[in-house]
């Protein structure tokens, strides 16, 4: 496990931006699925999602959420030394979206500008990314938009149908000497690369015509080539044996004990593995807040949504020690300590 | 004191029956009408933190009925 301390860097804002519309997994469902779509929230936690109109990608989400955030801190847009975009909903497989924004957002041709292929466990990364970049002197301000638009409304897979909310988050980092540590930990397993996969459209497998059909599975659930699968029981297993370790050791390489942390921030999987998580290390239900009901799985910007949406009035109070870990596709995990103080922390905006 | 009894009351909670079903030792998994991906996680769940045992989709692939889940924990 890699384990980091991070100096110097201040969060210094975040920013949420989701689609106005939102589904039911209970209410938008014929009568008869009624009573097993109520099982499934149930068991999921998940009621409402927040899906994007037909055409809006990711990156129009983005776009808004970086704008308030840059009005909202009073930067001057030339002051702003680097973008990074964390990811798996590009505009185009190339050029990097990151790149497309710094245009569209009129930063400085002196931007440094890319993307991160990195799904659940993005936000900690990226944090890493960013910080690592400023920490090391000469840039010192950097931004990141982290999130996806991962619905799929015309998926007939129920499992996924119910489980992907769409969102996008900006994140406000600055060079500041008087700024606390952040102290990170992180891992990949590429063995389970199959675990949560599109199958379909890389070099690997070329898009042919058969994989904008929809074919039936070994699983019986009919997918195109280009839709993500998900293996449940391996996505359950990797979580509850990983990330409640990892978090342990984090919280060992630390100075502090799980005691010294105010809020526990996961990605949103699904409240089985959430609640499985949360058990394993003894945390109380207080300290550990959730977003999976109202806005579902939201990929990397899940930890970022559950900030903004949950965490917003105590932060706005005074200085609060987090712990975010996120985990998911790749496999891939990442987890990081760091306090937020004085940040500017928007109402959500939706759109 | 683990038995099969206490594991089939772990069973059926973990699975979360809209209707009450009677489950034994025996019964089929095929035979019930929520033995879907939704029961297996929760099974997976269950056995992780009760029996701290490891069970993963292939496992329960191959189980047939209920005893043989609980032979992978016993």
């Amino acid at each position: 496990m890699a384990q980091s301390v991070l100096r110097n860097i201040r969060y210094r804002g975040l920013t949420t931006c989701v689609p106005e519309r939102a589904f039911s997994n209970v209410q938008d469902c014929p009568p008869e699925q009624r009573s097993e779509r109520e099982r499934l929230v149930r068991n999921i936690g998940i009621e409402t999602r927040r899906v994007c109109l037909e055409g809006v990608v990711f990156s129009d989400l983005a776009l808004v959420a970086a704008e308030k955030l840059i009005a909202g801190l009073g930067w001057e847009k030339s002051s702003i030394d680097a973008l990074i975009v964390v990811t798996q909903s590009p505009d185009y497989p190339i050029p990097a979206t990151a790149i497309i924004l710094q245009d569209k957002l009129g930063l400085s041709h002196g931007t440094v500008a890319f993307d991160i292929n990195l799904g659940c466990s993005g936000y900690a990364y990226g944090l890493f990314t960013l910080g690592s970049m400023l920490s090391a002197h000469g840039l010192k301000r950097g931004i990141m938009l982290v999130g996806d638009k991962s619905s799929n409304p015309l998926s007939l897979d129920n499992g996924l149908l119910s489980l992907f909310g769409d969102a996008a988050t900006a994140t406000a980092l600055e060079f500041d000497e008087t700024a606390e540590p952040m102290y990170f930990a992180m891992g990949s397993d590429g063995s389970g690369h199959k675990a949560i996969i599109i199958e379909a459209g890389g070099q690997r497998v070329p898009i042919q015509p058969h994989h904008l059909e929809r074919l039936p599975g070994a699983d019986g659930i009919s997918r195109k080539g280009t839709d993500v699968i998900l293996d449940g029981p391996s996505i359950l297993n990797f979580s509850i044996r990983e990330v409640p370790v990892s978090v342990a050791q984090l919280v060992e390489f630390s100075p502090f004990s799980l005691d010294d942390i105010d809020y526990f921030v996961f990605h949103q999987a699904n409240r089985m593995i959430n609640e499985t998580i949360r058990k394993k290390l003894g945390l109380p239900a207080e300290k550990v807040p959730m977003s999976l009901k109202d806005f579902g799985n939201t990929s990397s910007a899940s930890i970022p949504v559950t900030i903004n949406t949950r965490l917003k009035e105590t932060l706005a109070q005074g200085r609060q020690r987090l712990l975010l870990s996120g985990f998911g596709v790749g496999l891939s995990w990442a987890s990081c300590i760091l306090d937020i103080e004085n940040a500017y922390l928007p109402d959500l905006i939706e759109i | 004191m683990s038995t099969i009894e206490t594991f089939i009351e772990k069973f059926n909670e973990a699975v979360d029956f809209q209707e009450p079903v009677d489950v034994s030792a025996d019964t089929r998994l095929e035979t019930l009408p929520e033995w879907d991906s939704l029961a297996a996680l929760g099974v997976i769940v269950m056995c992780d933190m009760e029996y701290k045992k490891t069970i993963t989709g292939n496992d329960l692939a191959n189980c047939q009925t209920i005893t043989d889940i609980y032979k992978l924990v016993a």
